[in-house]
């Protein structure tokens, strides 16, 4: 039988470095290439996809008053919404088996974050490189522009490529924060939290109109530039991540 | 013999419902024990406990001497294999693996690569799309392959095939005669096991109703076979647990040990003593103290 007062084991080898962990926790997000092969895929043939549709308008434009005018497509953020359910994934499957590799939360938390900034990078790099081609060759030659928008561009294309970053990584928070709350609450106080910050938005829009402010927000808004905008959405991601660690500390498998 | 797990007056509720009620335990380092129960008993809530994968409502607990919970000192030398693990989407088999290997600092790939040929786990099937024995193979080679001091087994094997199952019991042993460690096999099919565990901890509704080695339990009773009126002689005026007849033959089992005078009747008897069923004893003791529980509730009341 055994008993509570025999002695308690000796501690045989020391436990790996803490910063040998988090590398394995995030080493643990890309070791199904997923995470890297499928947004790259989507991100190059929604590029191809816009440019083709883009060529085919060019050829009706050219024939009319709009000849010359620049097309401008939003599938650059094709590539986001992708990763965004591949964020979810970390927090409903990679998560349950980092608790069975015996990751802490805190590590994984770690890990996971620093594997989604790796990806906003890489998307961030791969967005300025884009941009810096579009407007080298002036939209591929048919004014064609996926990455190069105007208002991206004001801080150049280091300025787009990092504005990219922080909303890819912004949004794959999100998608984590959400798959996490999910495994959290029940559908009933999931719908609940939802339908509260759709209330707090219409309170805060509500008071916005109510003391005349509207023309005082718009103009702050059309003042940000993209870098100004990064700043906000650093801030945004720190909080995300707390958030995150918040709501990853008393989950459970 | 030195303390691994230290499990003090835990306790864990969910809203309404009290998974496990002041349970303490002790298992005991470089043994291989066995947590019996019922579905639904506690099992995987206390093993989900003492690998912080969840916490305890009260009570403490201690592996190493150290907290769990969060505690990456402690956490790489322990190893929890659940009985329905979720892995990550689309992974294959050896994406698990090589994420298992990242992760337990013992990990022996040549062992896990043995295991893979052994229980012939499929390379390019995904572990989402396997059958359920081939995940529960996935599992069972993180688990034995990890050498983590401290592993769990959360009837991981249930989805093997009878050789399979043989197979991992085989490899469970020998692995732990070469490498001995701290393993926690928690089953409902305890006569199979029998042969594994060398310490049996019973847990029922939330609370453990029996905590002793599997020798010790073993002595508690004895099975006669033999003719059935020398077995009915024997097993008069004693506590019978079990008793099944063939024809003029009869098998019964029961509790306590045998005098001296009693052996010597045995023998004259012409009655063989054999190895008592673990399961049979384990129903029957926890059904007494499950009863002297409800009667002690009662008379409270």
């Amino acid at each position: 039988m055994t008993t509570s007062t025999a002695p308690t084991a000796p501690a045989p080898a020391p436990a790996p470095a803490r910063r040998s962990r988090i590398l394995s926790a995030f080493r643990l997000q890309f070791i199904v290439r997923q995470m890297v092969w499928v947004p790259l895929v989507v991100f190059v043939v929604s590029w191809l996809i816009a440019l083709g549709i883009a060529a085919w308008l060019r050829s009706i434009l050219d024939q009319g008053v709009n000849a010359g005018s620049p097309i401008y497509t939003g599938a650059s953020q094709a590539a986001i919404w992708t990763v965004a359910f591949m964020a979810a994934y970390a927090a409903s499957h990679t998560f349950p088996f980092g608790l069975a590799l015996s990751y802490s939360r805190r590590v994984y938390m770690t890990g996971t974050a620093l594997a989604f900034l790796a990806v906003s990078a890489g998307f961030g790099l791969l967005f300025g490189i884009g941009a810096a081609l579009e407007q080298a060759t002036d939209g591929f030659g048919i004014h064609a522009y996926n990455f190069a928008l105007p208002y991206l561009m004001q801080n150049g294309t280091v300025g787009a490529g990092v504005f990219a970053t922080l909303v890819c990584l912004v949004v794959m928070l999100v998608g984590f924060v959400s798959a996490m709350l999910y495994k959290r609450v029940s559908v009933m106080q999931l719908w609940l939290i939802i339908l509260g910050l759709v209330v707090v938005l219409a309170a805060i829009l509500l008071l916005v109109i109510q003391n005349d402010a509207l023309p005082t927000l718009w103009q702050w808004i059309v003042e940000q530039t993209p870098l100004t905008l990064s700043a906000w959405l650093v801030a945004a991601a720190a909080a995300l991540t707390a958030l995150g660690y918040g709501l990853i500390r008393r989950a459970t498998p | 013999m030195a303390t691994a797990i230290d499990v003090r007056g835990v306790s864990r509720r969910y809203g309404s419902t009290t998974a496990l009620d002041d349970v303490s335990v002790a298992f005991e380092q470089d043994v291989i024990h066995g947590l019996l129960g019922r579905n639904g008993a506690g099992k995987t809530t206390l093993m989900s406990i003492i690998t912080a994968q969840d916490w305890p409502s009260a009570g403490q607990v201690e592996v190493f001497g150290q907290t769990p919970h969060e505690n990456e000192k402690v956490l790489p030398r322990i190893c929890f294999v659940r009985e329905e693990q979720r892995y990550m989407d689309d992974a294959l088999a050896k994406h698990a693996f090589q994420a298992a290997r990242d992760a337990f600092p013992h990990w022996d790939q040549e062992f896990a690569e043995q295991l893979i040929r052994e229980f012939r786990v499929p390379e390019k099937t995904r572990i989402k799309k396997m059958s359920r024995g081939q995940r529960s193979a996935v599992g069972v080679i993180i688990g034995l392959a990890s050498r983590a001091e401290v592993t769990f087994f959360d009837e991981p094997y249930m989805g093997l095939d009878a050789v399979a199952r043989q197979l991992f019991y085989d490899r469970l042993l020998q692995d732990y005669a070469e490498h001995p460690r701290t393993i926690v096999l928690s089953s409902h099919l305890i006569d199979e096991i029998a042969h594994l565990i060398e310490n049996v901890v019973v847990i029922d509704h939330g609370r453990i109703m029996l905590d002793e080695s599997v020798d010790e339990l073993r002595g508690k009773a004895v099975t006669l076979v033999g003719h059935a009126d020398s077995v009915a002689e024997m097993t008069a005026g004693k506590e019978l647990l079990h008793r099944e007849t063939m024809g003029r033959m009869a098998r019964a089992t029961v509790l306590g040990p045998l005098t001296e005078a009693e052996r010597r009747r045995v023998t004259e008897l012409d009655l063989d003593l054999v190895p008592v069923s673990l399961q049979q004893l384990v129903v029957h003791l926890t059904s007494r103290e499950d009863q002297r529980q409800t009667q002690n509730e009662e008379a409270a009341r």
